[in-house]
């Protein structure tokens, strides 16, 4: 029998050929990182202010993205090359009747730097709620500013109703560039009633038992505030705001503070910021907690949490603590605070 | 008096063995000149040269299952003879037809054995197509002291006398390949198909001409070279069905082969073989430390392709070139439907992971034998390349909060009570991974041998000494991108799709209607702005794996092979100086989890090996040997343990840091085996054999040290965890073989043979106790080696008559330690498992037969457990699968 070898290495050939290996049947590609678009995003889900506050604002930004030079490895935004028009709404609102009795204008700028921002155009309907604001190129976020009646919402009185106005991106149109806008995410703003347990909370540092109950309590996961005489402290506050509480030490001790050229002088402070995991703020009493993980001089994190409860009657603030930090603790403490 | 013949006297006998009637080549046979001691031994394509007083000689070939074959020749000085000897077999007068494929491969496999200069067991191909065994691992399942770790029911790992696959050297053709997997060195064998395949050798003891690391032994798996003038043909085609899957598969194998021009000289031989496997598996986990379980329904699409080829030449009787090439390509197409679930977080989570992934074999090898009046030189480069690559990797995850009980009541099938978790509109978008990684593995490497055969007294000697060079590039790239949203995409049953099977489990659990990773991927594509990517976890898990390494190798060895009377020493030592260089990086982590910063670090290492080697065979009569072995062998680290990656996650108070100064295991090794060889083609033998492993590698934890390690530190206190240096282990077994036909039976009992190998290991390593903490840091506790298999044997009984041939086989492997846990109570083993496989052809003539083949009929599940037997962590099961076919010979 003669065979061609020419034969032979055809048939080879077919039989490589034919070795298709399933590898892109029924097979999507996902977009890749360097395919994904540029996405404009809500920089938050929500904020909140007093309801005698005249203006309130939300930030629209760029997702991260992966650092071309590799310098942040857990991403960077890059900034568009060409700007984009980005729609935006308020999607519903509940508290008030029209939307214009609330919203009465708003604007929105970009930080050039610390001190300075630059203006964006902007529209805005405050009969629809509807509006554009231009997200410029090089730049990394935009805020748009509503200016609100101050005196809708102000009274004396414990409102326990809703008071919201939710807003979301809707559409980007204009950029010539791979950019996208998230339409999902809604941000909500929350009006908060300063007869509740929002707001700033002032302690009698003349009592010498709250003093050293305030010491004791904050002291420790702060060392500033564990070491405290009476005599250097011109005041102490407590202030509840939109998912944060602050405990603030005002120093009797000044400082100059280089305020964008101006040169102020302003009293030192001790402040001591915690993340409220949870809070009855519907009502006037209930349960509370509130933590944070801070770095220790070992470059090390330690979470400390506060859990406890309050009480608000007559504009006086009684919050019952207990606090931990890793596995120090202190006793339950009670603080007695007033508006 | 001893008279030492000098090399300017001597004669020179070449020639071929072949059988009669096919003209196989007939590898392992026994070449006897006068006098007794001047022998030479087949190679694998039945060439032999023998160096010879000139004169008047008589030579004697002998095989097993042949007549001994006698030539008398008269040769003059410096005269070079050709001998073409065509030997009868007896198998045919025996079993009517015209001869016996398998008598044939086992015969080949035996004389091989028989005649080697160590011990060593070898596969012929014959019998490598006689057992239903598609890829390398496989095949080698079947030889004394072997097991396999298999992946979805296929074998894929090669375990040598108990010892993990580290230990065992891979080469083709005689020249180590390079691994495709990104951080190891051995070789899934299951990339490998038998078709492209002449033989395997299994070398049990090292002589000084073979590389010095392989601790356990070296495999050797040998391609096929045209045999004859005349053209050959050998084709199968075979069709199958996957009983789990419900789903086919085909098989097809060509090879063509013929030799050209005046004396034959230029050779050439192509091979291709092809098969397309479609299968799945049903699998429960468990884990008993979060009391979670997992239900995992695998869809798998596998092929494997081979391509091969010998090109020879022969210049003439002394001088000859050859070049060997070899594709090999394994693709894995795997679907994992599965759901997750975790009570103590009241959530399910259903997942479906769609990838692909591709590991090839390259191997070129150039090379030259030359046989000079009074010595030979054989020198060869090789170029080899092994790649793993997974264009994508992707795996979507959806989650619901549903509450789930979990009941461990029957063990091996945990009892679940999640009312709704089939219901996927509970299902919440979780995470989306699309992953790609290449790992690259490129071998240079030349080498030299050169001998000097001599004769004392009439016995044979030969000086041998070589050199080689190898250059190994290994890195390892990954991209791998996760996708969280932003807010609000749709739940799972707006991307789910028919399930692929009819029942999970026969309907035990009820999996519902899977995730569709297309319909998802479609979904991200078209609505990119709902996700955003999780980058941090990218750096960190790119940074982490990610590397490239550099390896030289440089080797030389002298040896003497000497025989006398009825004696064989073979002895010399073995040089070897490797110089290992890596680039990584480091990646830290703060004590809130997020990323800190990614470091490019770099490590490099030298070290040396000096292997005394020596090997006896003492001859007590023509058919029974007794052999004995004291050799020195080493194993180098795998790359995922040196390579200078860390992970330092303060958050946990852990760092995990590899270890660039890691020394290689050595080892001693002594080897006594016992052989008697049956006229018929059979061989009972017995061993022992010990192994004592110095630095054996473990997972050291370093308790409270601060970071890094050498330097400056700047973390004081953290717990690293490190691969380093050990104690002592050892090693002891015995291995006992029995294979023959049963002529001695009455009636058709006559045909049957026994296939019967059985091997018991025991092993002992210490190594820092599980219980040491920073107050007893060096506390030390003895553990089994991981993948050592107390029990591991063959049981294969055949029927052989006029062209019909069908064979039973057990493979027994038993139960082995897989990974070492952080307590004893937290080792996970691999229970014993027995496969049972069945194989019968029919052979209408010498040109045609069919097959049939059904593997795993009785439905042997993967099962592993933690701690205690009853605490099954893992029970997968694959059902029966087979094959039909056809096979020809022109």
């Amino acid at each position: 029998m003669k065979i061609n070898t020419g034969v032979a290495c055809c048939i080879a050939t077919v039989l490589l050929l034919l070795s298709c290996d399933k590898k892109n049947e029924d097979l999507t590609t996902p977009l890749s990182l360097d395919q994904f678009p540029a996405v404009i995003v809500l920089a938050d889900e929500g904020d909140g202010g007093l309801e005698d506050e005249d203006k309130f604002s939300f930030v629209i930004t760029l997702s991260d993205r992966k650092d071309p030079d590799g310098q942040e490895p857990g991403g960077k935004i890059i900034p568009l090359l060409s700007p984009a028009t980005v729609h935006f709404e308020i999607t519903s609102f509940e508290g008030f009747n029209k939307l214009s009795d609330y919203i009465l204008d708003a604007s929105a700028f970009y930080e050039l730097n610390d001190c300075n921002t630059e203006d964006v155009d902007l529209t805005f309907d405050v009969n629809t709620g509807k509006g554009t604001v231009i997200f410029p190129a090089g730049v990394e976020e935009v805020e748009i500013e509503f200016e609100t009646d101050e005196s809708l919402f102000d009274d004396a009185v414990f409102n326990t109703d809703e008071r919201s106005i939710t807003i979301q991106l809707t559409d980007l149109t204009g950029n010539t560039g791979k950019a996208a806008v998230n339409t999902s995410a809604a941000f909500v703003y929350e009006v908060q009633d300063d007869e509740g347990i929002y707001g700033e909370w002032k302690l009698d540092i003349n009592d010498p038992a709250e003093f050293n109950r305030f010491k004791t309590l904050f002291g420790l996961v702060n060392e500033d505030i564990r070491n405290l005489e009476v005599d250097d402290v011109d005041e102490i506050l407590l202030e509840f705001e939109y998912e944060e509480v602050k405990a603030i030490v005002v120093l009797k001790e000044t400082e100059q503070i280089d305020d964008c050229g101006s040169i102020d002088t302003e009293n030192k402070i001790i402040e001591l910021e915690a993340e409220i995991e949870d809070v009855d703020d519907k009502e006037l009493s209930g349960e509370i907690e509130f933590g944070e993980i801070l770095e220790t001089v070992t470059g090390s994190l330690r979470a400390f949490v506060y859990t406890g409860s309050f009480e608000i009657i007559n504009s006086k603030l009684k919050i019952v603590l207990r606090g931990e930090f890793g596995s120090d603790k202190t006793e339950v403490i009670t603080l007695n605070l007033e508006k | 008096m001893v008279t030492i013949i000098a090399n300017a006297q001597r004669a020179i006998v070449k020639g071929t063995i072949r059988d009669a009637v096919n003209m196989e080549a007939l590898t392992g046979a026994s070449i006897v000149a006068t006098g007794g001691n001047l022998s030479s031994v087949s190679d694998v394509n039945g060439h032999f040269t023998l160096y010879v007083k000139p004169g008047d000689i008589r030579l004697t070939i002998s095989y097993l299952g042949y007549s001994d074959t006698t030539f008398l020749l008269n040769l003059r000085e410096k005269e070079i003879i050709t001998v073409e000897a065509l030997l009868n077999s007896r198998f045919g007068q025996l079993s009517g037809i015209v001869v016996s494929g398998l008598m044939q491969g086992q015969a080949k496999a035996l004389n091989q054995q028989k005649n080697a200069d160590n011990i060593r067991n070898v596969i012929s191909a014959d019998q490598m197509g006689r057992f239903p065994d598609p890829n390398a691992a496989e095949a080698l399942q079947r030889v004394p002291g072997i097991n396999i770790e298999r992946d979805q029911g296929e074998g894929r790992y090669v375990l040598v006398r108990g010892l993990a696959p580290q230990f065992t050297n891979i080469s083709v053709n005689g020249e180590q390949i390079p691994s495709p997997e990104a951080d190891v060195r051995f070789v899934a064998l299951d990339a490998i198909p038998t078709d492209q395949l002449a033989a395997i050798e299994v070398s049990k003891t090292l002589t000084p001409d073979l590389d010095g690391d392989a601790i356990a032994g070296s495999v050797n798996l040998i391609t096929r070279m045209a045999q004859s003038k005349k053209p050959r043909i050998n084709a199968s085609l075979a069709g199958g069905y996957n009983n789990l899957m419900k789903r086919g598969n085909v098989q097809g194998q060509l090879q063509y082969g013929q030799r050209f021009g005046i004396n034959e000289k230029f050779g050439m031989l192509l091979n291709s073989s092809y098969y397309h496997n479609d299968l799945g598996s049903d699998n429960v986990e468990r884990s008993p430390l979060d009391n979670e379980v997992e239900l995992r329904d695998y869809e798998l699409t596998r092929t494997r392709l081979g391509l091969s080829s010998t090109l020879d030449y022969r210049f003439s009787k002394q001088h000859e070139i050859f070049f060997r090439t070899l594709y090999s390509r394994f693709t894995d197409r795997e679907w994992r439907r599965r759901y997750v679930f975790i009570p103590e977080d009241d959530e399910i989570e259903k997942l479906t992971k769609d990838r692909f992934e591709s590991q090839s074999i390259t191997t070129f090898n150039l090379g030259a034998k030359h046989n000079f009046k009074s010595w030979f030189l054989n020198y060869e480069t090789q170029y080899s390349y092994g790649e793993q690559n997974t264009p994508y990797d992707n795996e979507i995850g959806f989650v619901a909060g549903i509450p789930s009980q979990l009941n461990y009541n029957n063990p091996k099938f945990p009892t679940i009570d999640a009312p709704g978790f089939n219901d996927n509109t509970n299902y919440e978008f979780d995470e989306a991974g699309f992953g790609k990684t290449i790992a690259k593995d490129r071998n240079l490497t030349a080498k030299f041998d050169l001998g000097i055969p001599y004769t004392i007294n009439k016995n044979t000697g030969l000086i041998k000494a070589g050199a080689k060079y190898r250059q190994k590039d290994k890195s390892y790239s990954i991209q791998q991108e996760y996708f969280s949203a932003i807010a609000n995409i749709p739940t799972l049953e707006q991307f789910d799709e028919a399930p692929v099977k009819s029942s999970f489990f026969d309907g035990r659990y009820n999996m519902g209607r899977p995730l569709s990773v297309t319909s998802f991927i479609n979904f991200f594509n078209a609505n990119p702005s709902l996700f955003q990517p999780e980058l941090e976890d990218m750096a960190i898990d790119e940074a982490l794996e990610a590397f490239d390494a550099k390896e030289t190798v440089l080797a030389g060895y002298l040896m003497a092979k000497q025989e006398f009377r009825r004696w064989l020493l073979i002895g010399g030592f073995r040089y070897e100086r490797t110089t290992v260089d890596y680039q990584s990086k480091d990646v830290v982590i703060d004590g809130g989890g997020d990323l800190q910063q990614i470091i490019p670090v770099s490590g490099k290492r030298n070290y040396e090996f000096f292997l005394p080697q020596l090997n006896v065979r003492y001859r007590i009569n023509k058919m029974t040997n007794i052999r004995g072995a004291a050799t020195f062998s080493y194993a180098r680290p795998n790359f995922g343990e040196i390579i200078p990656a860390q992970e330092i996650n303060q958050e946990d108070g852990i760092a995990t840091a590899g270890n660039p100064d890691l020394k290689p295991v050595s080892a001693f090794n002594a080897d006594l085996l016992g052989e008697h060889y049956f006229g018929n083609v059979g061989i009972l033998s017995g061993g022992v054999f010990y192994k004592r492993l110095n630095d054996f590698i473990y997972r050291r934890v370093l308790f409270n040290s601060s970071y890094p390690l050498t330097g400056t530190p700047y973390i004081q206190e953290i717990d690293v965890i490190q691969a380093q240096n050990g104690n002592r282990a050892d090693l002891t077994g015995i291995e006992l073989a029995f294979q023959n036909n049963l002529r001695f039976l009455p009636g058709l009992f006559q045909y049957f043979s026994l296939y019967v190998n059985y091997t018991y290991t025991h092993s002992s390593a210490s190594l820092q106790s599980r219980t040491a903490d920073a107050s007893k840091p060096e506390e030390k506790e003895k553990i089994k080696l991981p993948g050592q298999a107390a029990h591991v044997g063959n049981l294969s009984l055949a029927f052989e008559r006029k062209g019909l041939n069908a064979r039973i086989s057990l493979n027994f492997n038993g139960e082995y330690l897989s990974e070492v846990g952080a307590v004893a109570e937290e080792d996970i083993y691999v229970k014993n498992r027995v496969q049972m496989d069945v194989s019968a052809s029919y052979a209408f003539n010498a040109r045609w037969r069919i097959f049939a083949e059904a593997l795993n009929l009785t439905n042997q599940p993967l099962e592993r457990y933690m701690g205690i037997k009853s605490q099954y962590i893992q029970r997968e099961f694959y059902s029966w699968w087979g094959r039909f076919g056809v096979k020809f010979d022109f």
